[in-house]
């Protein structure tokens, strides 16, 4: 329907209504559409975050404090006191000229459950791997051995990687002449974390280094397995750890010959590996703890020599 | 026939030998008897034209065809009512798409516009989680859903049928079983990885059997460089509840559903924590160092102990270690007789005396990952011959377990009987909503009208 004119205004205008919010972005009218965009906003974040992400493992890294521990493990019940004082009063000497520290313990500290006493050693390690868990390195020396250098650290002739590297003996076997496990060929000074040598009949486990972290513990560990120090192995720990090295190539792929004389010089005149002037380490490997042979007596010979040598060097300074 | 000048390329064309002429047919102008060189050139009048001597002035038509064709009048309809089609068309045909769709968008209403976009929403959603695999993607993706961190190995193949015969009850066992994974991973974007378990004699011959394990683990952790957590599952496995994804069901809320201190449920009686003087602290705490991250392998214990049916496993230097020492000739040796279980006990041997394998080894209740049916873990039979569920060992679908283990089932018990029963449970208990309408709203009204069941 069509009127000729358009339906008539009122003379008043109604008055502006007033505004019924100060901020004009808060209309009424443009809320909805706000709460709307918000919606979305955190709707987008939802859908984007994930459930939170887990941190991934990371193991406690040895801040250094001390460098090396000098473990040894004495066995006062068959040796006399003051040999027993020449040694870890070699060790205190050797550690406080370079800041390392020395761990001396008993044999008789820890129960081995039937197996030979000798597994006390390995014991001892894992204890020291507690005990210092800032410790970059944890050196096993044997009792009777003395430091013979005091000069050199043990970061410049063997823990730095480089130098290690150079060290190393690769594709040897384990077991001398011809055991079929070789160390790896292409391992790399930085990813090794036991250090030892070997002589003409197996590994030497009178002086061996072991890089603290959660390897070092699962391989002290495993040395340790019950069933390894029940199995009557001939020697010992030191059959076991050539068993295990054999057998599982996660250790030995992280273990590092040296050559014997660097780090465990035998205290005998006779073949390629024994004791030399200058070597670093003295082993009395053949001394009994009485008799002819006694440690004691063998001791003298290198006690006079250390003696020697730190009146030379103290005449020099 | 032997060649001994290549053949013209042109078809028909050069030399006039007929077993030359490979491009054609059949060989033309054959009745023309043997042609010779000569012969063959004097039929090349015309250098311009197809250099053959078969198609020409064969007639008539052929000789004048262009030229009579030419001439004919011609009848292009569309060129010439061009002018008046235009005129004729409706509207929408003369403006461009572009407008046309500019047009209509133009008049539709603003509650029509909102509708429609709605409905197109819809339309594209269902699409998208119907028909592409977009959604498979994003749940694979390590952006979205990181399925491809979960790798499932199925030991399948049992024994391989050397022992005991395979019949057909255990293609059958095998086939459900592998179904079952298959489409829980199609469905999360994970990765099946189904091993073959068949005796073999590389094992025998090592005394490694059932530690094959290892092996595939490790192979398959060399397989998928990106998988974080593997889950091994034995064979008379099926899992309940296929909608649950393994990051919803365990890993976002590790920390709530692992217990780390074995005293919880220990029916081994381990001593734990360890007491020796001479660890360190985490190896003596109950829970290790606490945090989840530091847990590398997860686990159920049942009723006697560790379970090795349904476990996980996370990439870490730490797991190398442990299936690496995991056999060893000398442990070996000296517990064969007692190992009943082979690489389940020795896992318990390790875990009993080596601090650093128990650091990182995390439990879940048995029903979060491996249910047991009520024959399972349950000695005694009641008068009925019932066997009583036990509530943290048996399956329970009214609490929607998630999987179900038929440990034990080839020791006297119906393996195929049990994979059946829960094959039928599993879809029952996930019917999709057409389903359930039919079921317990159509069905149940025809059953109080006529007082019969129906299957629908």
């Amino acid at each position: 329907m069509h009127f000729a004119y358009p339906p008539r205004k009122g003379s008043n205008p109604p008055p502006f209504q007033p505004r019924s919010s100060k901020v004009p972005i808060l209309r009424p009218s443009r809320l909805r559409t706000i709460l709307l965009l918000v919606l979305t906003v955190i709707g987008c974040f939802w859908f984007l975050s994930g459930p939170k992400k887990e941190t991934p493992y990371k193991e406690h890294a040895p801040s250094g404090n001390p460098p090396v521990v000098i473990l040894t493990v004495v066995d006062p019940t068959k040796y006399s006191e003051s040999y027993l004082k020449s040694i870890t009063d070699n060790r205190e000497e050797y550690a406080a000229k370079h800041g390392y520290e020395t761990m001396t313990v008993k044999l008789f500290d820890y129960k081995t459950n039937g197996a030979p006493q000798s597994w006390a050693r390995i014991i001892a390690v894992r204890h020291a791997l507690s005990l210092y868990p800032d410790a970059k390195y944890i050196w096993l020396l044997d009792q009777n051995a003395y430091i013979m250098e005091y000069s050199l650290s043990l970061e410049e002739q063997l823990l730095d990687p480089t130098k290690l590297e150079g060290l190393m003996i690769k594709d040897q076997s384990i077991v001398p002449p011809d055991s079929i496990i070789k160390t790896f060929a292409l391992l790399k000074g930085k990813n090794t974390a036991f250090i030892l040598s070997q002589d003409e009949t197996g590994l030497v486990t009178n002086s061996f280094f072991i890089k603290n972290g959660d390897w070092a513990k699962f391989f002290i560990e495993t040395w340790l397995d019950p069933l390894y120090q029940s199995y009557n192995f001939q020697k010992a720990e030191r059959h076991a750890l050539e068993h295990i090295v054999q057998w599982h190539p996660t250790i030995l792929s992280k273990l590092a010959l040296v050559p014997q004389r660097t780090i465990a010089s035998y205290a005998r005149n006779k073949e390629d590996n024994s004791y030399r002037d200058g070597d670093f380490v003295a082993l009395l490997v053949d001394c009994t703890p009485t008799g002819p042979d006694s440690c004691e007596r063998q001791s003298e010979h290198y006690l006079q020599q250390l003696r020697y040598k730190s009146s030379a060097a103290n005449r020099k300074s | 026939m032997t060649l001994s000048r290549s053949p013209s390329p042109v078809p028909g064309g050069g030399w006039s030998s007929p077993g030359l002429n490979s491009g054609r047919n059949s060989p033309s102008n054959m009745s023309g008897g043997p042609v010779t060189w000569e012969s063959a050139k004097m039929r090349h009048h015309n250098p311009n034209t197809y250099p053959s001597f078969s198609t020409q002035n064969k007639g008539f038509f052929t000789r004048h065809m262009r030229r009579i064709s030419s001439s004919l009048p011609r009848f292009n309809g569309a060129y010439v009512e061009k002018e008046k089609l235009k005129r004729q068309q409706p509207w929408f045909r003369r403006v461009p798409l572009a407008g046309r769709m500019r047009s209509i968008y133009g008049r539709m209403g603003r509650k029509l516009k909102l509708t429609l976009l709605l409905l197109l929403f819809l339309l594209l959603g269902t699409i998208i989680f119907y028909n592409t695999p977009l959604v498979y993607h994003w749940r694979r993706a390590s952006f979205g859903g990181g399925g491809n961190k979960f790798v499932i190995i199925l030991a399948a193949n049992v024994g391989g049928g050397v022992m005991e015969w395979k019949g057909a009850r255990e293609w059958a066992i095998e086939r459900d079983s592998v179904r079952n994974k298959r489409k829980y991973v199609a469905r999360w974007g994970y990765d099946l990885e189904v091993v073959d378990m068949g005796t073999k004699k590389k094992y025998a011959h090592e005394w490694r059997e059932s530690w094959e394990k290892v092996d595939f683990i490790r192979a398959t952790l060399r397989k998928y460089p990106q998988a974080e957590w593997i889950w091994w599952l034995d064979l008379n496995t099926f899992i309940m509840e296929p909608s649950f994804s393994l990051q919803d069901h365990i890993f976002n809320g590790l920390e709530s559903h692992m217990y780390r201190d074995i005293n919880e449920y220990n029916p081994h009686n381990f001593s734990h924590p360890f007491t020796e003087h001479y660890l360190d602290a985490e190896a003596l705490s109950p829970v290790g160092d606490g945090k989840t991250n530091s847990v590398n392998m997860l686990l159920s214990q049942d009723c006697g102990g560790f379970n090795l049916g349904s476990f996980f496993v996370r990439r870490s230097p730490w797991i190398e270690q442990l299936l690496d020492v995991w056999w060893d000739p000398v442990t070996y040796e000296q517990r064969h007789m007692a190992w009943g279980h082979k690489e389940q006990d020795a896992l318990e041997q390790l875990y009993s005396t080596q601090p650093w394998v128990r650091q990182h080894i995390g439990f879940l209740p048995q029903r979060m990952i491996n249910s047991f049916p009520p024959g399972a873990c349950n000695e005694n039979a009641d008068s009925n011959g019932n066997y009583p569920p036990d509530d943290t060992v048996h399956y329970n679908g009214n609490e929607h377990d998630f999987l179900v283990n038929m440990a034990g089932c080839e020791w006297g018990r119906d393996c195929w009987g049990e994979m059946y029963y829960y094959r039928e449970f599993s879809y029952w208990l996930n019917r999709n909503p057409f389903e359930l309408f039919k079921e317990e709203f159509l069905a149940v009204i025809w059953f109080k009208l006529t007082g019969q069941k129906v299957k629908l």
